[in-house]
């Protein structure tokens, strides 16, 4: 209690993000009860009829939650790998200019994109993937046919995960070059010494200090398997390209807010919570085992 | 009682859409004080309260949904879709009007009302309770025609197409000649947020989309068709469906359909850049529905006309009554009912008589009402107030059935100019730009509707969902959507629409249409 005493500021300082977690975390989730009722909004949550696992066989039968879990799983997979490799091999490259003004300038420019949201980017996605836009403008000068890049179902995971990778990316290399900050100068003198060439320094020292980080949020981003996300999907997709591009959360999107489906939209939503609270806890076993990381 | 004023003020608590470009409200004027709400509060003591807005849209259906969900209404709430209405009801959060409503109604209210033959009050009913005020519109915004522009056909010595085959032509003239430039369409298609075809939940208004095609090949997708012999058909899985299906595939590949079709943000984006030639929509497409396309060329003399079967014959779908509603709270008190159904009384019979500088939408809970064949009344007398052969003093009628006909009546002198026999954008003066739009509208684009007879008019059997819809719809929808679109676009070949019907059926289309079979013998 003394302790407490002590820091009571710190408390007071948690306070209003502990406010905004039960508040629209803890409390929401009595909300989950409604994936097992045939829920009445006259009624209530504490009302409405009880259909025990109605729902969820329900939802099994439809053809559009195998695709959609199937979707939702290779994007966020996709973005995860990606996400990971693209920042640390630009990091790893940013880190060997010697020029420091170029090398602030092409890290401030790269990750101005993570500050636009996705309502924005996706105007910027279509002015460059639409049919009058750039790409087709530059194919149709070599002499190609122009391309309805939005509407094709064969490449809409690899657009939705390269320009997600764009936008972030640069954002995402922070951690990395921050690793690499601390890595001992004196291990690439010796090196050097010893006549190694800038390759070999990268393999054998940047890398090696660089492992710790890559498992850690590797690991730590396994939580997010199933977390597609909504914002940019919602914002780039059409009818077209449903079969492939429709996740978890754009369905749960419609069939509850659009198609008032309430009970089997929370089904929906529980369903991944439950599958993502899975993934969160072995990723957490994992983050120790490999990096020894620990929260609690 | 239909125009009372109320002793003591009424707080009417209201969500409300608002248009975010709107750029009429006056500065210091806001949601919940503006020349309407003054309006109400002089004239009947009512104090409107706007508890949330949303703009209109996606975001406006989503607060309506929500607070659906949450099973908390504010006392009023105008939604756009049937479906909110029935969830509503059949959750027991909506009042029982049935019995306000007789004693609250304007004689104006109750001829509207009568004009549908009680199809309006069936619309707005939930097992037999009136649980709603039902929009009532037009006929002819269900009814689709095609827009042209009447100055490119003649720059090109055209004659107007008529059947598929003089679209198909006239369409690749306009490329060829790259009449609109070098980004030329002839034929505009709908975007990401809307659809191919009206459908019955959605049978109006479809600006963009293919009806008029569909019709000419006597096929009605989206439509649940009687075939006379107690059966119905779901139009979407017919043969002249498919037939038409090949038939935009084939314009498609040919580059006579926009080649953004099914993507694009804003159907009217093609059109009011003045790139387009033809689109199809009803009578307000023009005028009302492309301002912009007069804005950036006043000579675009966009026409309407009917597309014809091979043998000469119109084929149109019709839709229901109206498709939004004014929901009002269970928990509402008698006294603001009342109120709500005041208000309703009160924008039908003084709508005309409005400031309309600052846009009526601002009107709270603004749900209009029309008699179902306003437009083409209007039509006729406005030809003759301007043939000289009435006078607008002659419709000076308090209490009309048709509400705009008296001040339509005093402007369309200073907006149509003579000749009056074949009217063209010409004839038009757009110094006031919203008094020639609705001229535009009314005299050029329900010209055919008004003066032409429909071959062959088809109605869907049901405009509602029946309740094996409520879980199935949505998934079928979805499927009809997505082959459809393909089809079209050309990602998917003719013959996987076959599939389409297949499994349409057995994932519980058939089911369905026995239900809505079911609903002929009542």
């Amino acid at each position: 209690m003394k302790r407490m005493g002590i820091q009571k500021h710190y408390y007071l300082m948690l306070l209003p993000g502990m406010v905004w977690l039960v508040m629209f975390s803890i409390v929401p989730m009595f909300g989950a009860v409604m994936a097992f009722q045939n829920y009445n909004p006259g009624q209530g949550i504490f009302h409405s009829e009880w259909v025990g696992l109605a729902n969820f066989k329900y939802m099994f039968q439809l053809n559009d939650s195998k695709s959609v879990i199937f979707n939702t799983f290779i994007i966020a997979v996709g973005k995860m790998v990606f996400n990971l490799l693209i920042p640390l091999i630009f990091a790893i490259l940013l880190n060997e200019l010697t020029n420091l003004r170029y090398k602030k300038l092409v890290q401030t420019f790269v990750y101005l994109p993570h500050f636009l949201s996705w309502v924005i980017m996706a105007t910027i996605v279509i002015g460059i993937f639409g049919y009058y836009g750039v790409t087709n403008t530059v194919v149709q000068t070599f002499g190609g046919q122009p391309k309805l890049f939005m509407a094709d179902a064969g490449i809409f995971r690899q657009l939705i995960i390269g320009t997600d990778v764009w936008k972030e990316f640069g954002y995402n290399a922070i951690i990395f070059l921050a690793a690499l900050t601390s890595v001992n100068l004196n291990l690439y003198e010796a090196a050097a010494i010893d006549g190694a060439n800038r390759w070999q320094m990268i393999w054998n020292i940047t890398l090696p200090a660089l492992s710790t980080t890559v498992v850690l949020l590797g690991v730590l981003s396994l939580g997010n398997v199933l977390n597609a996300g909504f914002d940019q999907v919602y914002n780039l997709y059409n009818p077209l390209v449903y079969s492939t591009g429709d996740i978890l959360d754009t369905w749960v999107y419609r069939l509850g807010l659009q198609n008032l489906q309430f009970s089997l939209a929370t089904a929906a939503g529980l369903f991944k919570s439950v599958i993502s609270f899975v993934l969160i806890l072995i990723s957490y076993r994992l983050a120790y085992r490999f990096a020894d990381y620990t929260v609690f | 009682m239909a125009f009372s004023k109320f002793p003591q003020p009424v707080d009417v608590h209201i969500g409300m859409v608002v248009d975010p470009t709107d750029k009429t409200l006056p500065k210091g004027d806001s949601v919940s004080n503006n020349q309407y709400t003054r309006y109400v509060k002089e004239k009947y003591n009512i104090n409107i309260i706007v508890d949330w807005t949303a703009a209109t849209g996606n975001d406006y259906k989503q607060k309506v949904s929500l607070s659906i969900a949450s099973g908390n209404l504010p006392d009023g709430m105008v939604v756009d879709d049937r479906s909110f209405m029935t969830k509503a009801a059949s959750s027991g959060l909506l009042y029982d009007i049935t019995d306000l409503f007789q004693q609250y109604q304007s004689s104006q209210v109750k001829d509207i009302m009568a004009s549908t033959q009680g199809r309006a009050l069936e619309n707005a009913s939930y097992k037999g309770k009136m649980v709603s005020l039902p929009n009532i519109t037009v006929d002819t915004d269900g009814v689709h025609i095609m827009w042209v522009r009447k100055d490119w056909l003649d720059k090109l010595k055209l004659p107007v197409p008529k059947t598929l085959g003089d679209i198909e032509k006239t369409a690749k003239a306009f490329i060829d000649n790259k009449m609109g430039g070098p980004k030329t369409i002839g034929i505009a298609g709908p975007s990401k947020n809307t659809f191919p075809y009206a459908t019955f939940l959605n049978s109006s208004n479809n600006m963009g989309g293919f009806d008029p095609i569909f019709g000419a090949n006597d096929a009605y997708p989206g439509y649940w068709v009687d075939n006379g012999d107690g059966t119905v058909t779901y139009g979407t899985i017919t043969d002249n469906t498919k037939k038409t299906l090949a038939l935009l595939a084939d314009w498609y590949k040919k580059g006579l359909i926009d080649p953004e079709v099914g993507t694009r943000d804003n159907v009217g984006d093609p059109i009011n850049a003045n790139q387009t030639g033809i689109f199809f929509g009803p009578w307000w497409n023009g005028g009302y529905g492309n301002g912009d396309s007069f804005k950036n060329d006043p000579t675009a003399n966009w026409h309407a006309y009917p597309v014809y079967t091979t043998d000469g014959k119109w084929n149109s779908h019709m839709k229901t009554t109206g498709s939004t509603y004014t929901l009002i709270s269970k928990k509402a008190k008698p006294d603001v009912v009342k109120a709500i159904l005041i208000m309703n009384n009160a924008l039908v019979r003084d709508e005309a008589t409005f400031d309309l500088s600052v846009a009526v939408g601002w009107y709270p809970l603004r749900n209009v009402m029309a008699a179902a064949n306003e437009t083409e009344y209007e039509y006729t007398e406005l030809l003759k107030v301007l043939k000289g052969e009435t006078k607008p003093e002659d419709y000076n009628k308090p209490n009309s059935l048709y509400k705009l006909m008296y001040s339509d009546a005093k402007k369309v002198q200073t907006v149509i100019k003579a000749p009056y026999d074949n009217l063209n954008v010409s004839n038009f003066d757009m110094k006031n730009f919203g008094d020639f739009q609705r001229m535009y509208s009314l005299m050029i684009g329900d010209a055919p509707f008004s003066t032409i007879p429909i071959d062959k008019k088809v109605y869907s059997v049901t405009y509602n969902q029946t309740p094996t819809m409520e879980t199935k719809w949505a998934n079928l929808k979805k499927m009809e959507d997505e082959t459809v679109l393909k089809i079209i676009l050309g990602q998917a070949s003719i013959d996987s629409f076959d599939k389409f019907v297949k499994d349409w059926k057995s994932q519980g289309g058939d089911e369905i249409t026995a239900e809505v079979a079911g609903l002929l013998k009542k």
